[in-house]
């Protein structure tokens, strides 16, 4: 299994004024990501409210993005509460023609270690695509990945290659990598956002961006320096980035929506229970993006 | 004003007697061993020096043996935090009298303060002193308390003497928001990291460590940081990874572990004082196989 993501684009869903998805714009999103430095495609992402999605609709997103993508891989986010409900998603996700699964940790249980490597395990073993766990604690109220839920479930799942790591602790990265290759030589460090700098001094091989829908020239020069070992010269796109985060990141998804508007590429309102910016946080985030001078240098309109 | 505080920095151990008195003439040999093998400055007592199962008074006097026998060889600061905050200030005024270079203090103990308190505590204690003051930062050791950047920033703009900060956090997201807000508004502000994660610091604009494997392997904390300032990363990654798995030993029962590390190489330092547990023979035992496979014995400074 040598699958390698590369830079991994992590798109926004569009919806209709209605709350649809709305394919057509969908079809833009993911054209102006294939033509603006993706590697590869994840959908339905956090970020791509994946949350907010009915079964049916990431079925229905995961078969879209590979007939859009043209080839290029789409790597499916399969994760719900049910491990069997988490599973059978994989398993359309692989038969609909994705190239590999990524699963994060179950959602509201707050699971103890050993129900985590059960979780993954079950959903791995349903495919044969190569699979990515998904350390996320910011987002799931504090449960990670460990090294040792690592190296457990590499026993469990000959296809888990790599953790998508959106925790950026420096500790467990590093007892990853010196940890997980042993037991699988070529397991994979994923940085989970852009946080690429100490991610890839760490052996990181991998990105999953969301920024790449507001910036993506700075997230593609920031991957590339990183990958080629430039990491003094990547520094100054990774504090651009650093500070376009910090724009967004109270408001969340609305905020990455309305940022992502203010470039020109306008995905409707985020799906209840997220709420669209008031007007004071939308005048708020314009000011912060106008102060970002790197902007200047990122693609306007689709 | 400011000594430049960067590269590998040690903050030595506190050597104790078997009735877990301080041991003067062993904290001496500890000084001088860092000194000659390539401590960059001296700063003591850190959490790891037991600097919160020590007295005022014991503060006060290693804090004057360590400027004595250092004698200007490297900087000196001399770490104040305390829990009741007079004690801080009183530590401070006692650091600046007996000539250290510095003080390192950490956002106050066990309260839980809010960004105005935390602002309010460094504007007092750098106002409180002449020399320079770095700060330190450890969020996961304090219950989420933490300097941002922001704060930094306000903490720059206000005080000369506010100089650096030992970020212990080791986080990328911390890391880089303190890097890109206030080392433009002080491009010499020491940015420097709790253990010896140079690696993942250093490209985003880091300057050292203060270094918790000096006591064990002095020579493999400076290739270290000369492979990560060269810029030969392959190499910088292979090292870091071998420093992780040191860290992975140490860290348990801090500085337990590393004090009992010290035996095997020939510098024994005594005790850890109560609650911490002094390293017992099988964890000796298992220190060692872990520093042969490494290869630590063969690479380093055996005795003093």
């Amino acid at each position: 299994m040598s699958f390698e993501p590369g830079l991994v684009h992590a798109p926004l869903t569009p919806f209709t004024a209605g709350g649809r998805i709305d394919w057509e714009t969908y079809a833009g999103v993911i054209q102006f990501h294939l033509a603006n430095g993706a590697d590869a495609i994840a959908v339905p992402m956090h970020s791509g409210e994946a949350v907010s999605l009915p079964d049916r609709e990431k079925r229905e997103i995961i078969t879209f993005a590979v007939n859009e993508a043209g080839g290029v891989p789409v790597l499916a986010h399969a994760s719900d509460s049910g491990t069997g409900i988490a599973a059978a998603l994989a398993r359309f996700a692989e038969a609909a023609g994705a190239t590999a699964i990524i699963t994060t940790t179950p959602y509201y249980w707050t699971p103890p270690a050993a129900m985590l490597v059960e979780h993954f395990a079950e959903v791995a073993g349903a495919v044969s695509l190569p699979f990515y766990a998904h350390n996320a604690p910011d987002d799931m109220a504090g449960i990670k990945v460990s090294v040792a839920i690592a190296l457990e479930l590499i026993d469990r799942a000959p296809n888990f290659i790599g953790v998508v790591d959106s925790g950026l602790d420096w500790q467990f990265m590093l007892e990853l990598i010196t940890e997980a290759p042993r037991k699988r030589p070529g397991f994979q460090l994923i940085s989970g956002n852009e946080y690429m700098v100490s991610a890839g001094s760490i052996g990181a091989t991998g990105l999953v961006s969301t920024l790449a829908a507001i910036a993506p020239q700075r997230v593609r020069a920031l991957y590339d320096d990183c990958r080629a070992d430039r990491l003094f010269e990547a520094r100054k796109a990774q504090e651009d980035l650093a500070a376009l985060r910090q724009v967004v990141k109270a408001s969340g998804v609305a905020g990455l929506k309305a940022a992502a508007r203010a470039m020109g590429r306008d995905m409707g309102a985020p799906r209840p229970p997220l709420k669209s910016l008031e007007a004071s946080a939308l005048a708020g985030l314009q000011q912060g993006l106008d102060a970002l001078s790197a902007l200047s240098g990122e693609p306007r309109g689709w | 004003m400011a000594p430049t505080f960067k590269g590998v920095m040690q903050s030595t151990v506190t050597p104790l007697k078997d009735d877990f008195s301080l041991d003067l003439e062993t904290f001496e040999k500890v000084l001088d061993f860092h000194v000659r093998t390539g401590a960059t400055a001296i700063s003591w007592p850190h959490h790891k020096a037991e600097s919160l199962s020590l007295t005022i008074d014991e503060r006060k006097l290693f804090a004057e043996v360590a400027v004595k026998v250092v004698n200007g060889r490297v900087p000196v600061t001399i770490h104040v935090s305390s829990l009741a905050v007079a004690d801080t200030f009183e530590l401070a005024r006692h650091a600046e009298e007996i000539g250290a270079d510095g003080i390192l203090a950490i956002t106050p103990y066990v309260w839980a303060p809010t960004a105005e308190s935390i602002e309010d505590y460094f504007v007092r204690l750098c106002r409180s002193i002449g020399i320079p003051v770095i700060s330190y930062n450890s969020p996961s050791y304090l219950a989420g308390v933490e300097i941002t950047g922001e704060l930094m920033a306000r903490l720059i703009a206000k005080l000369p003497n506010f100089v650096g900060v030992k970020e212990a956090s080791f986080n990328s997201e911390k890391f880089v928001e303190i890097s890109r807000i206030a080392l433009p508004l002080r491009p010499d502000f020491a940015l420097v990291t709790g253990v010896e994660f140079l690696l993942p610091s250093v490209p985003l604009g880091g300057v050292g460590c203060y270094s918790a494997a000096g006591s064990i392997c002095p020579n493999l904390c400076t290739r270290l940081w000369e492979t990560c300032t060269a810029g030969d990363w392959p190499k910088a990654r292979e090292i870091q990874i071998k420093m992780t798995r040191l860290w992975h030993l140490f860290k348990d029962q801090y500085p337990s572990s590393l004090k009992g590390g010290m035996v095997i190489m020939g510098r024994p330092a005594g005790p850890t004082r109560a609650p911490l547990p002094t390293a017992t023979r099988e964890r000796q035992a298992f220190i060692q196989s872990e520093l042969e496979e490494m290869g630590i014995l063969d690479t380093e400074p055996h005795g003093w």
